[in-house]
């Protein structure tokens, strides 16, 4: 039935819908500096809090949005055999974590600072890539998060480039203080708004 | 479109065989999706990798939800689901974590957000994760699933399905959808079914009831392959 490469059409997407198992999110998945939630966390890079709240159309909070972080470890590798510098990769970070939010739409991810790197598009800024799910969105948002720390290499990425200038600030993280002794980000989401106002996504 | 290989493994979707969004009767695909449309960007080495083993932090390992404990076994006819997840070339997508979901036999979630009036099953809570093997094959053990109303939505029903979620290699290759049961009269009524502009791909979400003589057990079986997004499941190593 299935031809060998013989390219297939991939299945459709549909909403995660308002019932996403709660029970599916264990301590730790919000918690990028370790593999798992018994692990020990990374000893390499910054230690840092990504937050924010996600809201729906009239800024009000999205609640039981699931966000799915994925970004490159503190050099600025990827654990996947796409990524040249693979081997050297941090063994100890996934780079991936799931966050839900809460009845004020608030989200909180544990992460480390990641590394900028060279890719054939472009030179990346250090940033995390996050996935929104929810009840009626039927395909996945994808948008990404930029650190004030970085203002030139915002500058030359390739995927920040890619948005129109006057929205590009949206895209970027700013200073919460600190929290847990660890340096805080705050990252708000607004799934639908206006024009000035709303987050940026990307074509998935 | 054109493809290129490589490192042009992933090729954009073709949207008339993706869900059309708003929806009629579903205040959220109103309320939740921008009004600007999503802004092209380039595929780099972020989008292009995933997370390849996920398995120490979501930990499968449970595919059986008919069985919530020895003896108790959920109310509904017992089934029996499996099928390969591949890649666009066909290809078995070895060590995807598999989510899933469901209503119990009467339509009900076992969640606390889920309140309308039909009885809850103290043996079902409906929810399992499990791995794909070497060749993309999963399969699981549940109960067929009771269709329910919307709310507020004019009589809308969904037909019975089940939620599936795949991490897969790739953050591009990610996907959540619904796997419904062919020859169910309210598919044809469905609204998120038939968001898919291109009707083609709406029979690429049923599954396929196996003929019970094949079935080596007391359960019904039911027969679907997924495709994610991407060539080459598990890239070669540079
Ligand atoms: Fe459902």
């Amino acid at each position: 039935m299935i031809r060998p490469n013989a390219p297939l059409p991939p299945t459709a997407w549909h909403t995660i819908g308002p019932f996403f198992p709660r029970t599916f999110f264990r301590e730790g998945d919000n918690d990028l500096t370790r593999l798992s939630a018994e692990a020990a966390p990374t000893a390499r890079g910054e230690h840092i809090l990504l937050r924010g709240r996600v809201l729906e159309e009239g800024g009000r909070p999205c609640v039981n949005a699931v966000l799915e972080a994925w970004q490159a470890d503190a050099a600025g590798r990827f654990r996947h055999p796409l990524d040249p510098g693979w081997r050297e990769a941090d063994p100890d970070f996934l780079g991936w974590g799931r966050a839900w939010t809460d009845a004020e739409g608030a989200y909180s991810f544990r992460t480390v600072m990641p590394g900028g790197y060279a890719d054939p598009a472009g030179p990346r800024a250090p940033h995390v890539d996050l996935a929104v799910l929810a009840s009626g969105i039927m395909r996945r948002l994808v948008t990404t998060v930029f650190f004030p720390d970085f203002p030139d290499a915002n500058e030359a990425d390739p995927v920040l480039r890619a948005v129109p200038e006057g929205l590009r600030h949206l895209l970027v993280a700013r200073p919460d203080g600190r929290s847990e002794g660890l340096r805080a980000f705050r990252f708000d989401l607004l799934l639908r708004g206006a024009p000035d106002a709303e987050t940026p996504f990307f074509v998935d | 479109m054109t493809r290129r290989d490589p490192p042009d493994l992933f090729a954009p979707y073709d949207e008339s065989a993706q869900p059309a969004v708003p929806i009629e009767g579903y205040a959220n695909t109103f309320r939740r999706n921008p009004a600007r449309p999503p802004i092209p960007r380039p595929y780099t080495r972020t989008a292009r990798t995933g997370p390849l083993d996920l398995s120490p932090k979501l930990k499968p390992g449970d595919d059986n939800l008919a069985v919530i404990a020895p003896g108790r076994i959920a109310l509904g006819q017992l089934i029996h689901v499996s099928g390969r997840v591949l890649d666009e070339d066909g290809r078995g997508v070895p060590g995807a974590v598999v989510e899933l979901w469901q209503a119990n036999a009467a339509g009900r979630y076992f969640n606390p957000l889920d309140t309308r009036d039909a009885p809850l099953d103290p043996n079902f809570v409906g929810n399992g994760r499990t791995l794909t093997d070497r060749e993309g094959r999963y399969a699981f053990f549940t109960i067929k699933p009771g269709a329910y109303p919307v709310p507020d939505s004019g009589r809308w029903w969904r037909p019975p399905h089940v939620h599936v979620s795949i991490l897969g290699p790739s953050t591009l290759s990610r996907l959540v959808t619904q796997m419904y049961f062919s020859g169910e009269p309210l598919n044809a009524h469905d609204r998120l079914l038939n968001s898919l502009p291109d009707a083609a791909a709406r029979p690429r979400l049923l599954a396929r009831q196996i003929p019970p003589q094949e079935v080596e057990g007391e359960w019904l079986a039911f027969s679907w392959d997924i495709v994610l997004r991407g060539r080459h499941a598990t890239p070669p190593a540079p």
